[in-house]
């Protein structure tokens, strides 16, 4: 166990003769024993960067160094990393025992009964001893997966990688395996780097996240941080579902400007925008109040356009009605699922200011995130 | 490789019940696909058919009875086969004492070139001309090379007089030609061979190579633990090939052992000029002997035959 640091980790594809920079100068600093969820959409670097981390892929430039010592040119099989694919990588022709002593095997001088007996534990420990000999084949994708995680744990590397290793699994099991997976990673306290791109394992699963979005890294906080305080927009809008509202506004006299609406700003918020007018407003779609009567500045009346009901709560499409008909200025909200809306209603959407986002519309930077009350800093770290 | 699979879906429930529902299936479609498969595996057996019952009859019932009719009893007789046998079984044994090492060399080194051409992160630049090499191995006839194979055998390489020690032992010095053959075979079949295991090993996942590799295990390793155990399929592919190519080849035998007065003369040189002479063909004695010396290339087939068929299909 260590800690990982990346420093300015590059990674340049050629591809005839263009340069492809899959992953740009990313930086991070990753403690021992912490689970570090790394997020973005497909094609992002995510997985290019794990590879790296694993000594499967050439560094460009930049460093990796563990436990303080720099592992660039260290092979594979000398860095004492544990991998865990999203398609598992069995070795079929082995069985289940076989597959989880081949890392010791190859990779220690143990003797014989010893690494039976690691391996009877782990099998224990992840509630496989049942299936050690059987082969991969005969085994269904959850029990494959459980497989794959024994022969990565009973190795008892440095470091832990996994690509997207829960995403073959159904939904049910998907969700049974996160929390299995955390619990399992708080008891071993490896450090583990994780490679997602469903935000739901990212949010839940990490001590801290990594946000990486074409090569370049956009942030790296806790999944609250992430959530509340977004460096850019870019990650304001890829982390929640449904995702963060946008329009693009022009501050004018303490007044932001935007098609459909007006939103007036205390001078404490315009304070934090430095003089920049060019603006681009975000509001979470959970932060919208549904009311009957507009009372101030912040309310404003919209149609319903549609309502997608989810049972616990209801996704509402919303039109303000200062713009009707104007389709890019659509607001979604949540509402709990027992507010009664219909399409068509009239009503009232409240923008509460504590709530906003501002982002520079040039840079994408964020000038002004929501007001987070103290305790929720303490309840994180509960 | 077993992978028989537990079923679950309640099939093979009972034989008869599925038999049933079979037949009841039928349409006419159907039947008319298996009248055609029918009559086209007819048409195929026809020739075996008929060189086997030719084998068993007498000169008489040849002359009497049409090719593929049985010889009835008064006609039959196995004789020829006896002639054939005695004629031919020392040829089998020297044939084996070339073809086994050759196929075996040949697939072996195929695999490791295959092997060192596919899952090492090599440089393109340096697998992709070497690759390209190789496979145009593959192109070449066997005829192009009869001349310049010769020259090298007879007058770079006298294998005759290198291996002197051995013929002082009492070997026969006709057995430089069977080192000779295996040579020969092995550098003629190498690029298949190559062709043939790489094409296997580009399917291989990579995911689970690089994780041998993350496990610790070194390139060596990795062939050994885990490219090698699950070559299977693709070795019966190489075996039975190579096998039967080099057992049935005439062109090389004819050039490096010549005569098939030799001690080390193989099957199919003696083949070639058994049951004829000035007084014609003996059809039946040459059908037998066909037979005789086909049985180790059927057997071949025989005992691969499911890794075969899982080779090719891979």
């Amino acid at each position: 166990m260590a800690t990982l640091e990346l420093d300015s980790v590059t990674k340049v594809f050629q591809d005839g003769n263009d340069e492809i920079r899959a992953v740009d100068g990313v930086s991070a600093s990753i403690d021992d024993g912490e689970f570090i969820v790394v997020v973005g959409p497909s094609g992002c670097g995510k997985s290019t960067m794990l590879r790296m981390i694993a000594g499967l892929e050439t560094i460009t430039s930049g460093t990796i160094s563990l436990a303080d010592r720099v592992i660039n040119d260290v092979k594979s099989q000398d860095r004492d990393i544990a991998m865990v694919f999203q398609s598992y990588a069995l070795y079929p022709h082995m069985s289940v025992r076989e597959n989880m002593s081949f890392g010791l095997e190859e990779s220690t001088d143990l003797p014989d009964d010893q690494i039976q007996e690691m391996v009877s534990e782990t099998g224990e420990l992840l509630g496989i001893s049942n299936l050690l000999d059987r082969k991969p084949t005969e085994l269904s994708g959850g029990q494959q997966q459980r497989v794959a995680l024994g022969r990565a744990i009973v190795r008892d590397p440095e470091v832990f990688l996994m690509d997207e290793p829960l995403s073959n699994l159904d939904a049910k099991l998907r969700a049974q395996m996160r929390t299995e997976l955390q619990r399992l990673q708080d008891d071993l306290g490896v450090t583990t780097v994780y490679v997602t791109h469903d935000q739901t394992e990212a949010m839940t699963m990490g001590d801290r996240i990594v946000i990486l979005n074409d090569g370049k890294l956009q942030q790296i906080s806790t999944p609250l941080e992430c959530y509340h305080e977004p460096a850019n927009q870019f990650v304001a809008d890829f982390l929640g579902e449904p995702s963060m509202n946008f329009f693009d506004v022009t501050l004018e006299n303490g007044v932001l400007r935007g098609e459909a609406f007006e939103y007036p700003i205390d001078a404490e918020t315009e304070a934090d925008l430095g003089g920049t007018t060019d603006l681009v407003f975000g509001i979470r779609p959970e932060d919208i109040e549904l009311t009957e009567r507009a009372n101030d500045a912040h309310d404003f009346e919209t149609v319903v356009d549609v309502v997608e009901p989810m049972g616990d709560e209801n996704t509402v499409y919303l039109q303000f009605a200062a713009a009707a008909g104007e389709d890019d200025d659509t607001l979604v909200a949540t509402t709990d699922g027992f507010t009664r809306v219909t399409e068509d209603d009239t009503v009232v959407a409240r923008i509460p200011e504590e709530a906003i986002h501002l982002f520079d519309r040039a840079t994408g930077e964020a000038l002004h995130n929501r007001s987070l009350e103290d305790d929720i800093e303490a309840v994180e770290l509960d | 490789m077993s992978d028989r699979k537990i079923r679950t879906d309640g099939s093979g429930a009972t034989v008869t019940g599925r038999l049933r529902r079979n037949v009841e299936g039928l349409t006419l479609e159907d039947v008319g696909l298996y009248v055609a498969l029918l009559l086209m595996a007819g048409f195929y057996l026809v020739p075996i058919e008929s060189g086997l019952v030719t084998s068993i009859k007498t000169g008489t019932a040849i002359l009497e009875t049409a090719p593929f009719a049985p010889p009835g009893s008064a006609g039959f007789t196995l004789e020829k086969w006896q002639t054939a046998i005695d004629a031919l079984v020392r040829g089998m044994g020297n044939s084996l004492l070339y073809a086994v090492p050759a196929t075996v060399i040949s697939a072996a080194v195929g695999s490791l070139t295959a092997y060192g051409l596919t899952i090492p992160d090599w440089k393109v630049s340096y697998k992709a001309p070497l690759l390209a090499i190789i496979i145009s191995g593959i192109f070449i006839p066997y005829q192009a090379v009869l001349v310049p194979l010769t020259q090298f055998w007879s007058q770079w390489v006298q294998l005759v007089q290198h291996l002197s020690f051995v013929w002082a032992l009492g070997v026969p010095d006709d057995y430089a030609g069977i080192i000779e053959l295996v040579i020969t075979h092995v550098a003629y079949g190498i690029p298949i061979c190559t062709l043939l295991f790489r094409t296997y090993y580009k399917n291989l996942s990579e995911e689970m190579i690089e994780s041998a590799r993350l496990d610790g295990a070194s390139l060596r390793r990795v062939y050994q633990r885990i490219v090698l155990p699950l070559s299977g399929p693709m070795f019966a592919v190489v075996l039975i090939y190579q096998f039967t190519q080099i057992w049935n080849d005439l062109l090389f035998t004819l050039v490096l052992v010549s005569t098939e007065s030799s001690p080390a003369a193989p099957v199919v040189l003696i083949l070639a000029g058994l049951g004829t002479s000035m007084e014609g063909q003996d059809f039946a004695l040459r059908m037998a002997g066909a037979f005789f010396a086909a049985l180790p290339t059927l057997a071949v087939y025989i005992f691969f035959g499911d890794e075969f068929a899982e080779g090719v299909a891979a």
